[in-house]
């Protein structure tokens, strides 16, 4: 008999141990090892998979963290989801098996889904974006982050969907795009009156101009996200910053889970049900 | 036009004028020049009756269209994607796994009871798939996605394969499908060793299989 | 997914795990694990639930579960402590049983018993993306999250630790969070993503 792994499956398994583990890169695509010699690092929860050594963790609320929060920490809303790691060793972060990737930031800015950042070094400073359900990192230093299949990379312009959405790096911020194609058509008036027909599901993207770089990854639906990144209104509808407006509509079917804004006149779920 | 793969998750497309493409609604990641998407009643292709043939069929995975000059990126739900480009012959496919196929291909449903008779029928209700299926058949790229990775494997004539019919995404060429049974019917019940139907597929093309028991 | 050949042996497989094969294969339920009476009433009274199948036959057998990724352990004499959950297939040799894990099993939700794989030839085991192998010796003890332990072999030692301090502003509910404290030599495989646990939460 012969166990074989098929394409895609495994291979010899390596056996990893405090020397052999990478510094501040890769172990797989998956999880990603992190060196800390008396250093700091920021730390979502949850996403520390094991560790060697002699490392503390912190919620970021120990008045210690004071100096350290005022120059890197500016997320009161997150404060809770994040801890600050330090002393001797290496740990290994992960993400809900996904991809994940360190980016570099020189003096810099990348915008990313709060639900994406796994890790950063205090030498950056983490803001909240005007974006709803983003977080801002400026400076100079590393940080980890997830995405459901590998990051692609996209230069503007280019109008994103935005659960497809993972960040971007010194765009102008997004604004919103409505195809008025479709509102506008003549099937389109006939749909926004009786509801027939449904939606593309692509009536509304994120549209991005000028100079910098997208980053997009392969999915549109998002793992169950905790209750983290979300300001306020908009925390309704999964995904989708900002969404979740125009709370007349008591529940949002699974349209509005699917991140489309409900249109004036759709009959929501019913057309789903149908089919149409 | 073929599907560039981007990586396992996410393919992208060249639309160019005159070129229709058709892809499940929502599928769209992202596009850059002048793109369209329209919802698509009848998938396209058949008119009114197509459209009350798919209904009856059960087959009613939302479609839209993507006309225009540019490109898009296609993806779903994190699900791998694989590739299938088609040259001539015509491939069986659930539809709620298409992602995105060329509008050149004919489309079609197949009542799957036709084939293998009683057995037909009950591999419909197996798979869940219903008892009809979509096909797609000429010259052209089709992107199926799937749940976990997928592997193709051949069938040739001496060489039936096996598959679980939850793990079955799709097959082209000539095949011919029955339902099978390992096991006696002592061993089903109580759901049994869980291999209790499995689908053979005989003949000359491939099979793609999943590798999960979970439908997307 | 997981491919394997069979000349007229047989393996243990995770029930309904099969998704594919070509050539001739019998698949047979077996009852308890296939470990006897003795093992199925063990297991009633543990709760660790395993519904084996045994697959025996000639040709490629393709086996895979809810698109997990699949890891393959060589056993040499060693066993291997797995959730039964997490194990896929196992060479027909192979003793499987069960044992008493300690507290760990309380903090990872999946009870206080876990299965054991004993014997020389190939496990393979599932994990939500592809496992990490950790060495633990004297000098280099290992501490895991429980959501994303799922085997380990050789000889270790597990205590619980905890601490881990959330000493937030108004200990806005974060608590105590747990980790696993491996102690002694062996190798144990970690899953790049965490179940949910009621320990862990780093």
């Amino acid at each position: 008999m012969n166990f074989g792994p098929v394409t895609g499956g495994p291979g010899a398994p390596t056996v990893f141990d405090p020397h052999s583990l990478p510094s501040d890169d890769n172990v797989n695509a998956y999880t990603f090892c992190v060196e800390l010699k008396g250093s700091q690092w920021f730390l979502q929860k949850g996403k520390m998979i094991a560790y060697y050594g002699r490392i503390d963790f912190n919620g970021v609320g120990n008045g210690r963290f004071d100096r350290l929060l005022r120059t890197s920490f500016h997320s009161p809303m997150h404060a809770a989801d994040w801890v600050v790691a330090e002393g001797q060793g290496k740990m290994l972060l992960a993400d809900r098996a996904f991809d994940v990737n360190s980016y570099d930031l020189d003096d810099g800015n990348l915008t990313i889904r709060s639900g994406n950042l796994l890790a950063y070094q205090p030498s950056l400073a983490l803001k909240q974006s005007i974006v709803p359900g983003f977080l801002t990192l400026i400076g100079t230093g590393k940080f980890v982050a997830a995405s459901n299949g590998p990051v692609v990379f996209m230069e503007p312009p280019l109008r994103v969907d935005p659960q497809a959405l993972v960040g971007w790096a010194d765009c102008p911020s997004p604004c919103h795009h409505y195809d008025h194609g479709y509102m506008s058509g003549v099937i389109g008036g006939l749909r926004s009156l009786t509801g027939i027909g449904g939606s593309s599901g692509e009536e509304h993207q994120f549209e991005f101009v000028g100079a910098g770089t997208v980053l997009l990854q392969s999915s549109e639906m998002l793992m169950a996200e905790q209750a983290i990144g979300t300001v306020g209104a908009g925390a309704e509808a999964a995904g989708v910053p900002g969404a979740g407006y125009g709370g007349g509509h008591g529940q949002q079917g699974p349209l509005g889970q699917l991140g489309v804004p409900r249109m004036p006149g759709q009959l929501g779920d019913i057309q789903r049900r149908l089919g149409l | 036009m073929p599907f560039r793969e981007l990586n396992s998750k996410m393919v992208e497309a060249q639309v160019i004028p005159g070129q229709k493409m058709f892809s499940q609604r929502g599928a769209m990641l992202a596009y850059r020049g002048e793109v369209s998407f329209t919802p698509s009643l009848t998938g396209g292709q058949g008119g009114v009756m197509g459209m009350i043939g798919r209904r009856v069929a059960n087959e009613q995975t939302p479609l839209m269209s993507v006309e225009g000059s540019g490109t898009v990126m296609f993806g779903h739900g994190g699900h791998h994607i694989q590739v299938i480009n088609l040259t001539g012959e015509t491939l069986y496919v659930e539809a709620d796994r298409l992602l995105a196929f060329d509008g050149t291909l004919q489309q079609g449903t197949m009542f799957m009871g036709s084939q293998g008779g009683v057995m037909g029928m009950v591999r419909g209700q197996v798979t869940g798939q219903g008892l009809f299926t979509t096909t797609l058949k000429g010259h052209g790229s089709v992107a199926v996605m799937a749940h976990g990775g997928v592997i193709e494997l051949p069938i040739t004539p001496n060489r039936p394969i096996h598959v679980d019919p939850q793990a079955y995404v799709a097959h082209h060429g000539d095949v011919r499908n029955k339902l099978s049974t390992a096991l006696g019917w002592r061993d089903m019940v109580g759901r049994g060793s869980g291999e209790a139907f499995q689908l053979e597929l005989s003949g000359q093309g491939a099979v793609y299989v999943q590798a999960s028991e979970e439908k997307l | 997914m997981l491919a394997v050949d069979l000349t007229g042996d047989a393996v243990k497989a995770k029930n309904g795990s099969m998704v594919a094969y070509d050539g001739q294969m019998a698949f047979k339920k077996m009852t308890g694990g296939g470990e006897g009476l003795r093992g199925m009433v063990t297991r009633r009274l543990t709760g660790e639930q395993m519904t084996v199948m045994e697959v025996q036959g000639h040709g490629t057998c393709f086996f895979a579960d809810r698109a997990s990724e699949i890891n393959l352990v060589n056993l040499r004499g060693e066993k291997l402590y797995v959730e039964s959950s997490n194990l896929l297939c196992t060479d027909a040799g192979l003793r499987t049983g069960t044992t008493f894990t300690g507290l760990r099993g309380g903090a990872t939700g999946n009870g206080l018993f876990t299965t054991t794989v004993e014997g020389s030839g190939q496990a393979a085991i599932m994990s939500d993306g592809p496992a990490v192998v950790l060495r633990v010796s004297s000098q280099y003890p290992l501490s895991v999250d429980p959501g994303a332990y799922i085997a380990h072999t050789g000889n270790l030692q597990q205590s619980f630790q905890s601490g881990i301090n959330f000493r937030t502003l108004i200990g806005e509910g974060s608590g105590e969070a747990f980790q696993i404290r491996f102690e002694g030599e062996g190798l144990v495989y970690v899953q790049p993503s965490e179940r949910n646990t009621i320990g862990g939460d780093i």
